[in-house]
């Protein structure tokens, strides 16, 4: 199906089997199909079919696919036209075969031709059929690909309540699909590449022309090039080669699997990359705050809209701060405390016989374990840990006086503040850097803390998605984009896109016309 | 790039630094507010008229550069150098009031050294990032750090403390000892440190130096009311224990109620102090080790450590926190950092504008000319050269 592309477009696959020695075809249909086989190493799923033609007695030409990667129903489709043909009379004496095939007699949309075996080969590979004629020099390569693949359905790692219940499928076809299908502009541009030696992944680049910036756009180009992999099984491989910096905890390339999501991203200027076989895509370049946001944010009224993104942001400040607070309060600044939780909490912790920051990395890393095993262990058991890591892990210990109730608590609210956050690479960010704050809380209590979150706002401050600052609508400030951010303004109050992602270049950078907010009164009058 | 935003919320953070933390101008009792109000001014004074317009004459230059182009190789090496060791000692100076402070308020049972280190290595953590990431950093912390200040003002004044009847009367001694206690000792602190920016003016990105001018005296204008208002604050809700206390402003916060969940505030109160201290010393930190690249033409990133070794022991020389603070109020203040804010930049100002004149008459005499252009063209290279040294990095 991305043949034409590969063929045409990306010239570089091409210059790279030309250096290996390429292949051209023969003449001799029996010597092109020998080197085709042993191109494709043989195998049972090769289907192979000789017709000869009525008109041209002594040609044969042969029908090549691979069962399995290819759409049945075209292959069929296909075969009943060139049967329904061969037994027909060509009227023009002079088309030969080759013509007489590509322009009349297969019931296909999209066909080219090729020249070399390895072109040939990888086009089948790829799902397409291959017709070798014998006495020409090219074969004609008809697009098949198909095959059973998972339909759309609804995204797992991503829900909303309102809003599309569509996601990206691991077809990258499909995929494209439905981005094109919400985003009907010509301005949308689909730059596709190879990369992976041996998987030969197909990879999309999609963005608005003249909405994204041309040297982000060129920059994703430069650096999808420079990949030299042997596999990209996942856009998680991608990711790591492509981003700015490689020692974060932060993620600096977003990924979704909602078409909405991705759209809303190319409508910003941003760029998305698609990756054949997952059914994440890249959104990038991305900031700090993006993480935060939820495609559902934009669906709902603004202000539930605001409200639950703060409640997002006192998550993640909770999930990665809390535990930390506790051992620092309760080892270094205890007359932060009213009097009487004080003196509760020190009953509370009379039999435990760990220091605070024992005890809470004692819960923490259970409760890892705990998450960790409720993604892994297979579904039946499921019922099992929720028991064992509810009554045995929680209660037993609390009575066995192991660790303190105070403690399970923090640990509890902790674990469940960390699910709020929609991205799940921002949670992972905000687990490890828990780790690391409370044994500083556990060592140097406030004071630990704040020079961690020194350490860490530098290093945001550092960060870069692609060249744009992560901490972009704050520092630097860019006052107008601060109404998404933390905040949602109604949508008739975000009349321009972002600053910064989107390209200057565009005369008018007003997404709404006009920009006026309902006033009945006025259109009554 | 640093953006002009930035420059003047790190002007504001700057000044407010190590500030809050002292009664400035407490010779003159409760009429202290009012000598850092007069020190504000002729603080500004010595901003507008002086610093700013050495920046002025080579705004693509900072003080290293200017040293090396206007006093020749050899003495204004000696001049960047004592330089280096003047942003130093500054920085040594802060480090040991957030250590000494952390330890008072926060950390009675840890050993001095350790917390150093981490400030070091905080600050450092900074530095090493390269010059704009600290001012990334203030224009997020600013804003953050202003509202928990305005909160707390809130909060003193719902708990009743600030009464502004303990301001009066006012000049009950007259207008000299406001005038004593503000002159130098309030321009060398904090205002005069506005030195410290001839290592970051020409990092900024603005279209023309006005813009650069405009940005820092605005922020200078709010640093300098804000430090004032704070004044006010602690001596109204303080009165006569203002200037007893170590810190006034935290032993203000102490009598300060949460409703019934918040006992104490006077931890949070202190780091938001010492976010404030942080920004200073590692602005200092900054401005030593940039100082420091220029005159040996190395990286940043190279020079950043020994600076950091020399303020990390250098902290030990203060036998305690009483210590620092009397060598830092009744020595260096009137003494050494004069010389330092106001002499040096007087004196580097006018063979500044004696040399440019020189250079515009002899644009006539063709032979003083070709010198002139000759030492100028070897400075810029030379600046190029190092420019490129750091850009390398």
């Amino acid at each position: 199906m991305f043949k034409k592309q590969s063929a045409g477009n990306d010239k570089q696959a091409g210059d790279d089997q030309r250096q290996h020695g390429e292949q051209l075809l023969v003449p001799d249909l029996e010597q092109n199909m020998e080197r085709l086989e042993r191109f494709l190493g043989g195998g049972a799923d090769i289907v192979c079919r000789t017709l000869t033609h009525r008109s041209f007695p002594n040609q044969r030409y042969v029908l090549f696919y691979m069962d399995g990667i290819v759409d049945g129903t075209a292959i069929g489709t296909m075969l009943l036209g060139l049967l329904e043909d061969a037994n027909s009379q060509v009227k023009e004496e002079a088309d030969s075969l080759y013509t007489h095939l590509m322009e009349r007699s297969i019931a296909v949309g999209k066909i080219f031709p090729a020249t070399a075996i390895e072109e040939v080969g990888y086009a089948m590979l790829e799902g397409s059929s291959v017709i070798l004629v014998d006495g020409s020099l090219r074969a004609i390569i008809i697009d098949t690909t198909g095959g059973e693949g998972r339909s759309v359905e609804e995204p797992t790692s991503q829900t909303v309540v309102r809003g599309p219940k569509e996601g990206f499928t691991e077809n990258l076809r499909t995929n494209t699909a439905l981005v094109r299908r919400i985003i009907k502009s010509p301005k949308l541009r689909f730059d596709y590449k190879i990369v992976g030696r041996e998987t030969r992944t197909n990879i999309a680049v999609i963005y608005l022309q003249g909405i994204a910036q041309d040297d982000v756009v060129k920059e994703v180009h430069r650096r999808i090039k420079q990949i030299e992999i042997d596999a990209i099984l996942e856009s998680g491989y991608i990711e790591e080669f492509i981003q700015d910096k490689a020692f974060t905890p932060f993620p600096l390339i977003q990924n979704t699997e909602r078409p909405d999501t991705a759209c809303a991203s190319i409508l910003e200027g941003q760029v998305v990359i698609m990756v054949s076989g997952t059914p994440f895509v890249l959104i990038t370049p991305v900031t700090f705050v993006k993480f935060f946001q939820s495609s559902e944010d934009y669906y709902q009224r603004y202000d539930i809209s605001t409200f639950l993104r703060l409640i997002r942001m006192t998550s993640f400040f909770i999930s990665m701060l809390l535990p930390s607070l506790y051992i620092a309060i309760t080892t270094f600044h205890q007359e932060m405390l009213p009097t009487s939780l004080l003196i509760s909490l020190a009953a509370q912790r009379e039999g435990v016989p760990f220091p605070a920051l024992v005890e809470a990395f004692l819960m923490e890393i259970t409760f890892e374990i705990l998450r960790e095993a409720g993604v892994r262990m297979p579904r039946i058991i499921g019922p099992a840990i929720s028991i064992v890591g509810a009554l045995v892990l929680g209660q037993a210990a609390v009575q066995a006086g192991l660790v303190s109730a105070a403690m399970v608590i923090v640990v509890s609210f902790t674990a469940i503040a960390s699910f709020v956050i929609p991205a799940v690479n921002m949670g992972i960010a905000a687990r490890l850097i828990r780790f690391v704050l409370m044994i500083l809380a556990g060592s140097f209590g406030l004071f630990g803390i704040m020079s961690g979150l020194m350490v860490l706002l530098a290093h945001l401050c550092g960060l870069r998605s692609f060249g744009k600052p992560y901490l972009l609508p704050f520092s630097p400030l860019i006052v107008s984009n601060l109404k998404d951010t933390f905040i949602r303004v109604p949508w008739w109050a975000m009349r321009k896109r972002p600053i910064g992602m989107a390209s200057n270049q565009i005369p008018n950078q007003n997404r709404i016309g006009g920009g006026k907010r309902p006033d009945p009164d006025q259109e009554g009058a | 790039m640093i953006s002009p935003r930035q420059l003047a919320s790190t002007v504001i953070l700057f000044l407010i630094g190590s500030s809050s933390l002292f009664l400035l101008g407490g010779n003159a009792d409760r009429d202290a507010w009012m000598s850092v109000l007069v020190g504000a001014l002729a603080g500004l004074l010595l901003l507008s008229c002086i610093t700013l317009q050495i920046q002025k004459l080579e705004p693509d230059r900072n003080l290293i550069e200017i040293f090396k182009l206007y006093f020749g190789r050899t003495i204004g090496f000696v001049f960047g150098f004592i330089y280096v060791i003047y942003y130093s000692y500054k920085c040594i100076r802060n480090v040991r009031e957030f250590a000494d402070l952390s330890i008072m308020f926060l950390l009675p049972d840890t050993p001095l050294s350790m917390v150093i280190l981490i400030i070091c290595f905080i600050s450092g953590y900074a530095v090493l990032g390269g010059p704009s990431i600290l001012f990334r950093m203030v224009e997020v912390l600013l804003p953050i750090l202003i509202t928990i200040y305005i909160v707390l003002f809130v909060l003193l004044l719902s708990a009743g403390l600030i009464d502004l009847g303990r301001l009066m009367p006012i000049f009950e001694h007259g207008f000299k000892p406001v005038w004593a206690a503000a002159i130098p000792e309030i321009i060398s602190f904090p205002y005069g440190e506005m030195v410290l920016f001839l290592m970051f003016w020409r990092y900024i990105a603005a279209d023309n130096y006005e813009v650069v001018m405009r940005i820092t005296i605005k922020g200078y204008v709010f640093a300098g009311s804000f430090i004032t208002l704070m004044n006010i604050i602690t001596i109204a809700s303080l009165g006569q224990f203002a200037s007893w206390s170590v810190v006034p402003l935290l032993l203000a916060t102490t009598f300060v109620e949460l409703g019934d969940s918040l006992e104490r505030i006077d931890p949070l109160v202190s780091l938001l102090l010492f976010s404030a201290v942080y920004v200073k010393l590692t602005a200092y930190y900054l401005g030593a080790s940039i100082a420091f690249s220029y005159l040996f033409r190395i990286s940043l990133r190279i020079a950043a450590i020994p600076i950091g070794i020399g303020i990390y022991c250098g902290s030990f020389w203060f036998k305690s926190y009483m210590h620092q603070v009397n060598v830092g109020f009744e020595r260096n203040l009137k003494f050494h950092f004069p010389i330092f804010q106001i002499v040096i930049p007087i004196v580097l100002l006018l063979v500044m504008l004696l040399r440019k004149k020189v250079r515009s008459k002899s644009n006539s005499a063709s032979s003083t000319k070709s010198v002139q252009v000759e030492a100028t063209n070897e400075a810029r290279k030379e600046s190029v050269d190092v420019q490129e040294a750091i850009s390398r990095q």
